[in-house]
This record gives C-alpha cells, sequence and structure tokens, in this order.
C-alpha cells in the first residue's frame, strides 16, 4: 500500500501547477447551453461540432473506422481516458497519488464491462470498445483480459490483487452481487489508501467521496424504495462510508411519502424538491438532479480550497458527466426518444 | 579613536540591514512566485495565448523587491546618522 510522506511546508504550492491547468481545461468543456442546440442536431452535425472542440484528434482518429453514434460515443470515451491519463501525467506527489486513487473507478468500470461483455457472449473486440482505460490498467493489460475465453479465466488473473476478495463473490449466475462488491471495494481501498495519511489533501478528497457515497446511496434507496424493495436487501445493497450512512440506512424500505418527507431539510433537498412527490414517475430525473448537485458541491468545496485536489476533482466529475451527458444526447435521439425525455436525463450544474 | 571604532561598526550594520532589505524582500516576492508561476505555466500549457496577462500577475511580487531595494538606498545614501562624527 502506497503511503503518502509529504513535508508540511509548501503544500499548497504543489497543486498550483495542476490547478492551474484544470482551471485552463474547465474553459474547454462544452457550455450547458450546447446541449440544448446539439438536440436539434443531427448525428453528422454533433460529430461536426466535437470536432471544433477538444474531441477534435479523437474524431479524425476514428472516423475511418464508425461512424453516427458509435464514432460519438467511442471518440468521447477515448478523450475522457486520454485527459484523465493526461491529469495524472502531469501531476506530481501528493496530487497524483489522489487522482489516480480516484480515477482507480475506471478499473473498477473496466473489470465490470469485461464480466458483463462476456457474461452475455460478446466478442473481444466489442468489450475493448467500451473499455475507458483511465484507471492503473493499461490498455494493453485489458485488451490481454479481453482475450480470455472465460470469466473464471479473467477471475483467476485479479489472484493476489486486491479486486480479488470482491471477484471471488461470482456465483455463475448474476453479476449484481459481483458489481456491487467491487464498487464497495473500491471506495473501502480509497478510504485505506487516503485516510490512512494525515494529508490535507486527502482529506478533501474525502470529503468529497463520503458525499458522493451518500448521493449514490440516495439514489439506490430511491430506486428500491419506489420499487417497494424488503429494507434488508436494500441496507445490502447501500455503499457504507458515507456521511450519512447510518441515517440513510434507517430509510430503507419505508413507504415513499414517509421516505420523502424524511429527506426534508437535508442540503441537497432544495435540488430536488420540486420534482420529489410521491407520484414520482421516474427516478432517472432525480438521478439527474442529485448528480448535478454533487458537481455543484465539488465545485463550491474547491472554492473554499482553491490549492487542493478539489478542483481537479471538480473537472473530473465535469468532464465525466459531459462525456456521459453527449451519450445520452446521441443514443437517445439514436432510440428517438422525445426531447424533452432526453433533456430530463441530462446533468447540468 | 572610541569615537571611530563606533563609527566603523555602525556603518557595517547600516549595510548589513540594507543588504538584509532587499535580500529579505527578494526571498518573500520568490516565495510569491513560485505558486504564481507554477499555476501561470499550468494554464499556458493548455492556452498559450494567457502568457503575456500571465507574465504580468507573476511579476507583481516582484515590485515588493523595489521597496526593499528603496529601504537600502536609503539606508547607504540618503541617511547618513553619521554626518558629525569623524572618520579617519
Amino acid at each position: 500500500m502506497p503511503v503518502l510522506r509529504l513535508p508540511k511546508f509548501g503544500k499548497p504550492v504543489k497543486y498550483a501547477y495542476i490547478t492551474g491547468r484544470v482551471r485552463a481545461m474547465k474553459t474547454k468543456l462544452v457550455p450547458a447551453e450546447m446541449y440544448a442546440r446539439m438536440m436539434s442536431m443531427d448525428m453528422s452535425e454533433i460529430a461536426r461540432y466535437l470536432e471544433e472542440t477538444q474531441y477534435k484528434d479523437e474524431i479524425d482518429a476514428l472516423s475511418k473506422d464508425y461512424s453516427g453514434v458509435e464514432l460519438i460515443e467511442h471518440a468521447t470515451f477515448a478523450n475522457m481516458a486520454k485527459t484523465f491519463r493526461k491529469l495524472e501525467r502531469v501531476s506530481i506527489d501528493e496530487p497524483s497519488f489522489l487522482i489516480l486513487e480516484y480515477l482507480r473507478r475506471w478499473d473498477v468500470w473496466n473489470i465490470k464491462t469485461l464480466l458483463r461483455g462476456k457474461f452475455y457472449g460478446a466478442s473481444d473486440t466489442e468489450i475493448v470498445k467500451y473499455f475507458v482505460p483511465a484507471g492503473e490498467l493499461s490498455p494493453e493489460y485489458l485488451d490481454e483480459l479481453a482475450k480470455k475465453d472465460t470469466i473464471q479465466d479473467i477471475i483467476s488473473a485479479f489472484d493476489g490483487t486486491d479486486y480479488a476478495s470482491a471477484l471471488a463473490q461470482y456465483d455463475g449466475k448474476n453479476l449484481a452481487t459481483l458489481e456491487n462488491a467491487l464498487d464497495k471495494l473500491y471506495y473501502f481501498r480509497m478510504e485505506r489508501a487516503v485516510g490512512g495519511t494525515l494529508s490535507v489533501g486527502g482529506g478533501l478528497l474525502l470529503k468529497y467521496v463520503r458525499r458522493e457515497i451518500d448521493i449514490r446511496n440516495l439514489i439506490t434507496l430511491f430506486r428500491m424504495n419506489k420499487a417497494g424493495v424488503d429494507a434488508a436487501v436494500i441496507q445490502e445493497n447501500l455503499i457504507p462510508g458515507g456521511k450519512m450512512h447510518d441515517e440513510l440506512a434507517r430509510m430503507a424500505g419505508q413507504p415513499f411519502g414517509e421516505f420523502l418527507r424524511g429527506l426534508e431539510g437535508y442540503p441537497f433537498w432544495s435540488s430536488i424538491s420540486d420534482i420529489a412527490s410521491v407520484d414520482l414517475d421516474a427516478v432517472s430525473r432525480i438521478e439527474a438532479r442529485l448528480r448535478a448537485y454533487l458537481i455543484r458541491y465539488a465545485w463550491a468545496l474547491s472554492n473554499y480550497h482553491p490549492l487542493s485536489i478539489l478542483p481537479v476533482l471538480g473537472y473530473m466529475v465535469s468532464k465525466e458527466t459531459e462525456v456521459s451527458n453527449i451519450r445520452k444526447i446521441v443514443r437517445g435521439k439514436e432510440a428517438g426518444l422525445p426531447a424533452e425525455l432526453i433533456e430530463e436525463q441530462l446533468v447540468v450544474a | 579613536m572610541a569615537i571611530v571604532a563606533d563609527a566603523g561598526v555602525l556603518y557595517g550594520l547600516l549595510a548589513v540591514g540594507a543588504g538584509l532589505a532587499t535580500g529579505l524582500a527578494g526571498i518573500g516576492a520568490g516565495v510569491g512566485e513560485q505558486g504564481i508561476g507554477a499555476a501561470v505555466v499550468g494554464v499556458v500549457a493548455e492556452e498559450p495565448g494567457f502568457l503575456g496577462k500571465g507574465l504580468f500577475l507573476m511579476l507583481l511580487p516582484e515590485t515588493l523587491i523595489i521597496f526593499g531595494l528603496a529601504v537600502s538606498l536609503i539606508l547607504m545614501f540618503a541617511w547618513t546618522p553619521f554626518s558629525g562624527i569623524v572618520t579617519p
């Protein structure tokens, strides 16, 4: 387990370069008003627009192999992976350590993609397309794993790593337990790697991550309480480590109306108060609002700590959201969904 | 004789003070500039057009040295507490 040993003096200065850089990178993100305009464009127009932005290199490189939705999807993923890897590459010491710790979520994503792909019998070339090699696992290693024949082969490739304990839960029937275990493992090992140090930056990262866990758990509660799932099952699905974990665990299994009343007064309530009602039709609308709240939270925190990991974190969350918004628009348009429905799913902070 | 020796020591101390005034101001400016410089390089790596503005921001702490330098010059040349003292 890597340990942070950093001098106290001059610590914020270590962040000056990377925060300056991400603040410049933030100005290149797709502005929120463009999403509405993208809704009225067709696929080739969206691709052309993205070619004028930071996605140019990827669109150019991939346009000979793909077109339409596939082109945009792969270009945005490739660009996101490149951008995140760049952040990790151009930072040193504490920022680099913390960025990598955060980016391990993409290792979890890749492992999930790999297992899901194999589970449903996708070919290795299909699986490789959906990798986002932004974490520690290299693209070459992931390609190698994708070529393995069975899920068991992949699981045994992780023997001796931190992932082994979570992967051991695979029962051969469904992936849900395994995926949940991987998510829990990600947060657990972040707490262990970052929380064990006395670094100020690590504390700030954990402060954000705890709020993120709460929001994820809250979304789980919305979904499962709405569906009337049993309290014990819900509690099993909640990720431990959040700041409000005990309070949220108590809300599991409550009738939906009572659950909503219990949420009033929490800091995130104002973001969802106008749409959260007992006759709520789609939880995904709540989810979009809560994710937007999380982005605002990250940037608001970074105003208090301008020379810290938080602006970098804010940028990574914003970038991730941008890519998922673009994908929602193109996938939604391809499926012929009404514009209002797609707009509701977009996360705009 | 004693008066002459004291004047020499005083003049030496004055020179040390003048040196400290400029030197410490320089160190202070350096400490201020390290963060700004790093941040400016970071921004310029993404936005080359920011170089001019960035340089201007980076040079702001340099103005502190001018204060230090002014104090040094005053100590060395303008302020002469020994005008009445006879040197050998």
